[in-house]
């Protein structure tokens, strides 16, 4: 062979090793560099992690009533990512679920474009589906036929909007912080209620299968299983005997008051709604909470229909999904109690201090009258017959008196309003739970910055808020909580509805102890003095006599205050809050009907049938 | 030193190295023990995912199994026919070559786009694979020393006739279509034609020609954009994990995932469950490097270069310019297929559907290289026997 060849051999030798080492350093850098990244992606790309959904927890009341449980139910769910690339899946589908194709695709491609993971296309499908959907399953890839649990509710339209009611957790839901961890689409939350505010409670732990598909994601091999924890269970401060109880007094009273016309203007009582908190001032324990019109929580139970989500939502059904309960109101009358605490306390007024009632007040001068609700005047008044005639004269000139203290530097009904706990939320365990109003300089400075003109505080304002007028808003709860204070003699219990939560082994988990107990130090003797006034609120020629006449007054001693406000362009908005036995109180009742007209005689009769089914009387 | 003249007793060795057998037993056991591992890696490829359908697990092993035994028997039978005798008869392997690619193109049946098949309905033959040895013979017989030549040398007559070979056959495969095969058809032209000590002009001449041609076909529409993304999905490192770069994108995942030691023969989990596709054919070292890891992996790599290194040692100490062409086909055969198809797999080269020499399920590739691997032999077995005598009858005169 000649030299030049063999060169050439040289050279395609040199070559092919050259390219060896190339082909070696190039495993070397796939295996030995990145071996552990390719590793992971590999076991990421071929394992898929499925959930088992845990049962919600049950909720119970006080006497381990069981309310509400959860039963599994079969149900279709498809990943949408997976099943939108593919026709034929979602024809099955609509044939085997009987749903018509258009509806899925457009159902699996909306949840794809907004990256849902998981979608349930069919609730409760029948055994025969299931089967099917379960037996051809290799060829429905992203279909999955999964268990999940639905809310049962075995006293109906019972304490609906303390429950609340549990739906398919949203879009936004799953992309929020909260939401983040443990839960995927489909899945069943609470929506209101005590099921959203014990949320992470109640919705257990998922079940966790981990397992290998093949490219066409059919399911290979289990890696890992894991099986879900049932939710914890709740068990109520509520008797759902009495919720039951006070609901139907409620809504018989206002079925009632509809009945009557309001003798200024002639035109029939309104009465959208009311509301009726029983309290047991001893610890804060809610027994019943009571709002109406209300719902069925069953109506929510696999998706709401158009129809009754319609219902729910047209105004002339007057909001069946608010909790009446917590949100706020004017208070009128009832919130004379502040009033006159504050009075007693900063020596506005004394024991003895009488001020005589014409009818019209012209403290504020002769271009500003202040009227009484009773035109034809009280008399001369001490504060014990200002509280049983609920006499607005003498509150305004307590209201005035507290102005003109120190200038109104301090806003001292403000103050003592905050005391008694209004302004802010009471902290129960309820969702939106509405703070109420107490209004002041500042407020009133922020809410009119537009209009100068309104944005001083008048003594007028404060003489108003006296009187519980003006801007002042609060919750029945607020006043059953204030209620409970003067019940008390000050002291203060935040009220809650979870007595206690158990896991599913019945092993009590949380207690709800009455650690959020707080002593205000007031002035007991000005408490007793106002606690006399109470009491004849309800006993001859008090403003809620009529209501009590028959009640057994001396066995039973209850205190109550009865409250009219108005309201601009409605009607008055009508309460009683009151506590019984005087004494030794067990239990604390506030009620509310709006556009109602007077509290004594429409809101005293619902205190008064309560308070004879707590205490056993016909 | 004084160069001994040579003696009787000098004769009576090469007698007796003459009669000791001469057979490159290296060669031919690593081409067995790596065929024979392809057929255990074949194994493990298919016997989960059962590839085309076929319900035994055993199918591709039995198939590769009896594909290898025919390798070897050919690979021996071929022995006894002195290569130096089939030379005058190349434009009968130029023409069988020819005849079987055209046969394909009427009685051939389609995958994957590409009619490179023929059913004879107990096994099928891939005509492109067997054509590759026929053309190698053909080239080397045009390309070596003619009658007359006192010395082997490459004139443009050797050039345009060997040229005009190859394009025949390219043509015909690019017909199938079959572009990875015309591509490798190609390279041991190439090949060849650089060993043959050609001049370098006559390479940018082809390359220009052929670089013209493909311009040419790309333009007037032959070559679809799709078909060149696809070769050249490679070259983007952020591969689409989609089409033509998923395909990568897995081997890439296997054979990464495989680590040092590898996952284990039979457990790669990737080929398991079916994720590279082709993984017995095309993508059969994806599967080496996800069950065998880099040790496997570098193992295959080194055993293929001394295959290769052995045919062209031998081509190099081979008696004559036609041995040794032939010679450096095969080898240039093995290697082209063995380098493209390993890149590929791992990212490096154009993902163009070739097998793997040896390992890739089969029979005809391995039958072919088989016939390749015998050729080589043969050229070392008949090598020294008449440059011995010739010695020897020079001596003994």
């Amino acid at each position: 062979m000649n030299s030049n060849i063999k060169i050439r051999f040289r050279i395609v030798i040199y070559l092919l090793i050259m390219v060896l080492i190339v082909l070696v350093l190039r495993l070397y850098f796939l295996q030995i560099m990145s071996g552990q990244l390719y590793a992971e992606i590999a076991s990421e790309s071929i394992t898929r992690e499925k959930t088992v959904t845990a049962p919600r927890g049950n909720i119970y009341d006080r006497n381990g009533k069981l309310i509400v449980k959860s039963i599994p139910v079969t149900a279709v769910a498809v990943e949408p990512h997976i099943v939108s690339k593919n026709e034929d899946v979602m024809e099955a589908l609509s044939e085997c679920l009987d749903m018509p194709y258009e509806d899925i695709k457009e159902k699996v491609y909306q949840s794809n474009l907004s990256y849902i993971d998981r979608l349930i296309l069919k609730i409760d499908i029948d055994a025969a589906d299931m089967i099917y959907l379960k037996e051809n399953s290799s060829d429905l890839p992203g279909v999955e036929v999964v268990d999940i649990y639905l809310r049962e509710y075995d006293f109906g339209l019972l304490a609906s909007h303390l429950l609340g009611y549990t739906g398919e957790i949203d879009k936004e839901r799953l992309e929020s912080e909260e939401y983040e961890e443990g839960y995927e689409g489909g899945d069943q939350i609470g929506w209101s209620g005590l099921e959203e505010a014990y949320e992470s409670i109640l919705k257990g732990e998922k079940g966790k299968i981990i397992y290998e598909v093949d490219p066409l994601e059919r399911p290979v091999s289990i890696k890992e299983e894991s099986a879900p924890i049932c939710g914890n269970d709740l068990y109520l401060t509520i008797n759902i005997d009495l919720q039951r109880a006070v609901e139907e007094i409620l809504y018989q009273s206002i079925l009632e008051v509809r009945q009557k016309k309001d003798s200024s203007t002639g035109q029939y009582y309104n009465v959208p709604g009311g509301a009726v908190v029983v309290l047991d001032p001893r610890s804060g324990q809610v027994l019943a909470m009571a709002s109406y019109p209300t719902f069925d929580p069953g109506w929510f139970v696999g998706g709401i229909s158009q129809t009754d989500w319609n219902y729910l939502n047209d105004p002339q059904n007057y909001d069946p999904l608010n909790n009446r309960a917590v949100m706020s109101f004017p208070p009128g009358s009832v919130f004379k109690i502040v009033t006159a605490y504050s009075g007693l306390v900063e020596e506005v007024i004394t024991e003895t201090s009488r001020f005589s009632c014409a009818g019209v007040w012209l403290g504020l001068g002769k271009d500003f009258p202040k009227y009484c609700w009773n035109k034809s005047g009280h008399g001369s008044l001490n504060i014990r017959g200002a509280f049983k005639n609920s006499c607005d004269i003498y509150f305004y000139q307590v209201g005035y008196g507290l102005f003109n203290k120190f200038n109104n530097m301090e806003e001292l009904l403000q103050k003592y309003s905050r005391i008694f706990g209004f302004g802010k939320a009471t902290g129960i365990d309820l969702p939106y739970e509405d703070g109420g109003l107490v209004p002041d300089r500042e407020w009133k400075k922020d809410y009119f910055k537009d209009r100068p003109e309104y944005s001083i505080w008048f003594p007028g304002d404060t003489v108003n808020m006296a009187i519980g007028q003006g801007d002042l808003l609060v919750t029945p709860l607020q006043m059953a909580q204030a209620f409970s204070i003067i019940a008390n003699h000050g002291i203060q219990f935040k009220p809650y509805l979870v007595k206690e939560i158990k896991d599913n082994q019945g092993e009590v988990i949380m207690e709800n102890s009455m650690a959020q107990m707080q002593d205000l130090n007031l002035n007991q003797y000005y408490l007793d003095i106002i606690e006399d006034g109470l009491v004849q609120v309800v006993g001859p020629g008090g403003t809620a006599a009529y209501a009590f006449r028959n009640f057994p007054l001396d066995e039973i001693a209850v205190a109550g205050k009865t409250g009219t406000a108005e309201f601009v362009g409605k009607q008055d908005y009508a309460w009683f809050a009151s506590y019984a036995p005087v004494g030794n109180p067990e239990y604390v009742i506030v009620a509310m009907l709006e556009e109602a007209g007077s509290g004594g005689s429409n809101v005293g009769p619902i205190i008064e049938k309560i308070y004879r089914y707590l205490f056993n009387l016909e | 030193m004084i160069r001994r003249k040579k003696t009787f007793s000098d004769f009576d060795n090469l007698r007796r190295k003459r009669s000791r057998i001469r057979f490159d037993f290296l060669l031919f056991f690593l081409a067995i023990a790596v065929a024979s591992f392809g057929v255990l890696i074949i194994y493990s490829a298919t016997r989960g995912t059962l590839p085309g359908g076929v319900s035994d697990p055993w199918f591709y092993l039995k198939k590769q199994a009896i594909g290898l035994a025919v390798g070897i028997v050919l690979c021996i039978v071929i022995q006894f026919i002195n290569y130096r005798k089939i030379r005058k008869y190349w434009w009968l392997f130029f023409t069988a070559g020819i005849c079987l690619l055209i046969s394909v193109l009427f009685l051939g049946y389609e995958v994957y786009g590409s009619k490179g098949w023929i059913d004879l309905k107990f096994f099928t033959v891939q005509p492109s694979e067997f054509s590759k040895i026929f053309m190698i013979v053909a080239l080397a017989a045009v390309m070596s020393k003619w009658r007359g030549e006192k010395i082997q040398r490459v004139t443009f007559k050797k050039v345009a006739i060997s040229f005009a070979v190859t394009l025949s056959f390219v043509a015909l495969v690019l017909l199938e279509p079959d572009y990875g095969t015309a591509l490798i058809y190609f390279i041991i032209y190439l090949g060849i034609l650089f060993l043959s000590g050609a001049n370098f002009l006559y390479f940018l001449l082809i390359l220009g020609l052929t670089a013209g041609g493909f311009f040419i076909a790309f333009n007037a529409g032959f070559i679809k954009q799709y078909q060149l993304d696809r070769i050249l999905v490679f070259l983007n490192p952020s591969i689409s994990t989609e089409g033509a770069g998923y395909n990568l994108y897995q081997s890439k995942l296997a054979i990464g995932s495989g680590g040092l030691l590898g996952n284990g023969l039979f457990l790669g989990k990737q080929t398991n469950l079916n994720y590279i596709p082709e993984h017995h054919t095309d993508f059969i070292f994806s599967v080496v490097g996800e069950e065998l890891g880099f040790l496997g992996a570098l193992i295959i790599i080194l055993v293929l270069g001394v295959i290769i290194w052995r045919c062209f040692y031998i081509a190099l100490n081979s008696s004559d310019s036609f041995a040794m062409l032939l010679g450096s086909g095969v080898g240039f055969m093995i290697l082209s297929q063995a380098i493209i198809n390993i890149g590929m797999t791992i990212g490096i080269m154009p993902i163009i559907g070739i097998p793997l020499p040896f390992l890739s399920s089969g029979g005809s590739n391995l039958i072919s290289v088989f016939l390749g691997i015998g050729m080589v032999e043969n050229i070392y077995i008949w090598r020294e026997v008449r440059k011995d005598h010739e010695i020897a009858y020079q001596e003994f005169r």
